[in-house]
């Protein structure tokens, strides 16, 4: 401990921000966090005031998904402490570092119900992976750089802490002198190296099955290479989309419920699974007892608790995986399984050619993504247009396609494109959204606004709550239960409010055109596509069936 | 009536002596699917380690609940202190 100049606990938190090299926050100010706002007045930190917590959530986790960083958001005690929580259960099911900062009635109230008192420490046990509540300045400096260590160590995820305004304001009279360590857990480490490489060497048909872990470990060239070398076929998870280069000839694209039907049955099919950062979510899986049931399993992961939750290793390797990956590099005789799934690859590949004069949602998100700088970053919201974005457009990098993979959570796609954009000012940031997801968080058009970031809209519209109408449909007897959204506002007019340039297209023809002017267009851009409310997305896996049993549309 | 098999077993789990440490335990506990039967907490000791023994029992692997206690970052170390004892319950 060193003596120092006295401050602040709130100007401290601007001091461990800047240690952490921390220069945008997103938040929403109260009466709690006051000292913190008045201290952010003489910070070199960039504070984007967002319009509701959830925003501020969001857009950190925006930020951080997109720069491969810490995303920092802070909220007022009860209310706005309450509003960050979906934020941070979505950080949570897709391991987003996130530190969020909350402020707390003084020390001396807590616990008297006080004027917005909730127990924010308590409601975040379950949403984030650590929290604190710092009832001693002495403290804040530790607890503080911890948060950031524990966001980012190991598997990524969500830290809270809360400040009472007390200890915002107390005075700190002794500095660490450094930064200090987490503990480290002796974990004994799982290492099956060489069954794996057995398992490895008797394979016919083996599939890499390619999760969100490997953009998080850095290890998207290792598992690329991996991919090349051994010419393994590969499917990708939701959030593992970018990992694996588009154009590899041996890869068959998404699996799971959504996933293309080369990918689901290459994998019904194989005898050897190779899991990169992915842990067998039921949205891939399907009927679990019979997902890949002739399959042994090397699983990779740097979770000791993923391993054997949901499916039995055969070979477990725990640990960082641009380490561990290359040492399975090697050669296979697997060329009648690579030829057999190319064929599958080319018969079972997506068709654009449409009948009428409607637009086929998957086509404008085609033309989209074939239309887009290359380095661009897409968000989604969650339905429909989520699978349709995800099947049909490409992305070179898992952090240039942005999506609430394991919460699904609507409302995510426009904030998280305004965090993504303040994290990468030269990119080009896509949101496509639904027509019923972008009203959860449609006041943050107002933090697009104010600070005129560039973010471009697509937003797809069927007037429906489509993918709970395409449920109610297949699976409810087509009994149409509070789905249909035919008085949706008037999006132009909504965008022209807040100065966002507006365009709306009903018809194929148009789509080209109107997609050069999104992206010819400096500032913000909204494009709102008429579609057809009937559309479905297909191929579909019903719940609870195996992947293989697919039902296809029309 | 479903004849249902638990199994019960018996933890020790060592972990910094934080005043939520039990809050945390008991969450990821009934979260994971098991139930307690019977607890004992040695917390708030002054001398910031905390042991907590705990008998659970539940149809799943106690190597799941395992590993997501010593995911806690306040959690020192867990370990399954009995070999598994199988008891038969009943559920309506
Ligand atoms: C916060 C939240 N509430 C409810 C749901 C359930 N849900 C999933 S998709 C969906 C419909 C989304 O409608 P829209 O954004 O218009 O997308 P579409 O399916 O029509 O493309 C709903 C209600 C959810 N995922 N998230
Ligand atoms: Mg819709």
């Amino acid at each position: 401990m060193t003596e120092s100049k006295t401050l602040t606990g709130s100007s401290l938190l601007f001091e461990v921000l800047k240690d952490h090299g921390v220069q945008h926050v997103f938040g929403y100010p109260g009466g709690a966090i006051m000292p913190i706002y008045d201290a952010l007045y003489d910070s070199d930190v960039k504070h984007f005031l967002c319009r509701h917590e959830q925003g501020a959530a969001f857009s950190a986790v925006g930020y951080a998904r997109a720069a491969g960083t810490v995303g920092v958001c802070f909220a007022t005690s009860g209310p706005g402490a309450t509003n960050l929580i979906t934020g941070l259960a979505d950080a949570l099911a897709d391991s987003i570092p996130v530190v969020a900062i909350t402020g707390q009635v003084p020390t001396a109230a807590m616990g008297s119900d006080a004027f917005q008192e909730i127990d924010i420490f308590g409601l975040s046990l379950a949403c984030t992976k650590h929290s604190f509540q710092v009832t001693d300045i002495n403290e804040l400096e530790k607890v503080l750089h911890q948060a950031f260590e524990i966001a980012l160590e190991g598997r990524h995820g969500p830290v809270l802490v809360d400040i009472p305004k007390d200890i915002q304001l107390a005075e700190v009279t002794q500095r660490l002198d450094k930064l200090s360590h987490l503990k480290n857990k002796v974990q004994l480490p799982l290492a099956d190296i060489s069954k794996a490489l057995e398992l490895l060497t008797h394979a016919k048909q083996p599939i890499l099955y390619v999760g969100g872990g490997v953009g998080m470990a850095n290890a998207v060239e290792e598992v690329r290479e991996f991919a090349e070398k051994t010419g393994m076929p590969s499917v990708s998870t939701l959030k593992g989309l970018g990992a694996i280069n588009p154009d590899n000839e041996n890869y068959l694209g998404m699996l799971g419920m959504h996933g293309t039907k080369a990918a689901n049955i290459a994998v019904q099919e194989s005898d050897l699974l190779v899991v990169v950062g992915a842990r067998f979510d039921d949205r891939v899986t399907g009927k679990l007892d019979e997902f890949a049931p002739n399959a042994k399993v090397i699983h990779f992961d740097i979770d000791t608790a993923e391993i054997n939750k949901r499916r039995t290793a055969d070979a477990a390797i725990l640990g960082d995986l641009k380490g561990n990956l290359p040492l399975l590099t090697t050669n296979l005789e697997i060329s009648v399984w690579q030829q057999r799934l190319q064929q599958m690859k080319t018969d079972f590949a997506w068709r654009y050619d449409h009948p009428g004069d409607n637009i086929y949602a998957p086509a404008v998100l085609k033309t989209v993504s074939d239309l887009m700088p290359s380095n661009t970053c897409v968000t989604t919201d969650v339905g429909q247009h989520q699978m349709w974005a995800a099947q049909h457009m490409a992305f070179n990098d898992p952090s240039n396609f942005l999506t609430s993979a394991g919460m699904g959570t609507m409302g995510f796609g426009l904030p998280a494109a305004i965090g993504a954009q303040i994290s990468r000012p030269h990119d080009t940031v896509i949101a496509v959204s639904g027509d019923g997801s972008i009203m959860m968080n449609i006041q943050e058009l107002a933090t697009i606004k104010r600070y005129q970031i560039p973010v471009k809209i697509v937003l797809i519209d069927n007037a429906k709550l489509g993918m709970v109408r395409q449920w109610q449909d297949l699976f409810f007897d087509g009994r149409l239960s509070e789905t249909d959204l035919s008085d949706n506002p008037d999006f132009v007019m909504l965008s022209r409010a807040f100065d966002i340039k507006s365009q709306k297209i009903t018809k194929k023809s148009e789509i080209k055109a109107a997609v050069e002017e999104m992206l010819d267009h400096d500032g913000p851009y909204l494009l709102q596509v008429q579609i057809d409310a009937a559309e479905n997305v297909w191929p579909l896996v019903p719940p609870n069936t195996a992947n293989d049993k697919m039902m296809e549309g029309a | 009536m479903n004849p249902m098999t638990l199994n019960k077993y018996q933890l020790v789990i060592m972990a910094d002596d934080k005043q939520v440490v039990l809050e945390r335990i008991l969450q990821v506990t009934r979260y994971r699917g098991f139930l307690i039967n019977a607890m004992n907490a040695e917390v708030n000791t002054g001398n910031n380690v905390a042991t907590i023994t705990m008998t659970v029992s539940s149809d799943r692997p106690i190597s799941l609940l395992v590993d997501q206690i010593n995911k806690l970052i306040d959690i020192k170390g867990v370990k399954v202190d009995n070999s598994e004892v199988q008891i038969q319950q009943y559920s309506a």
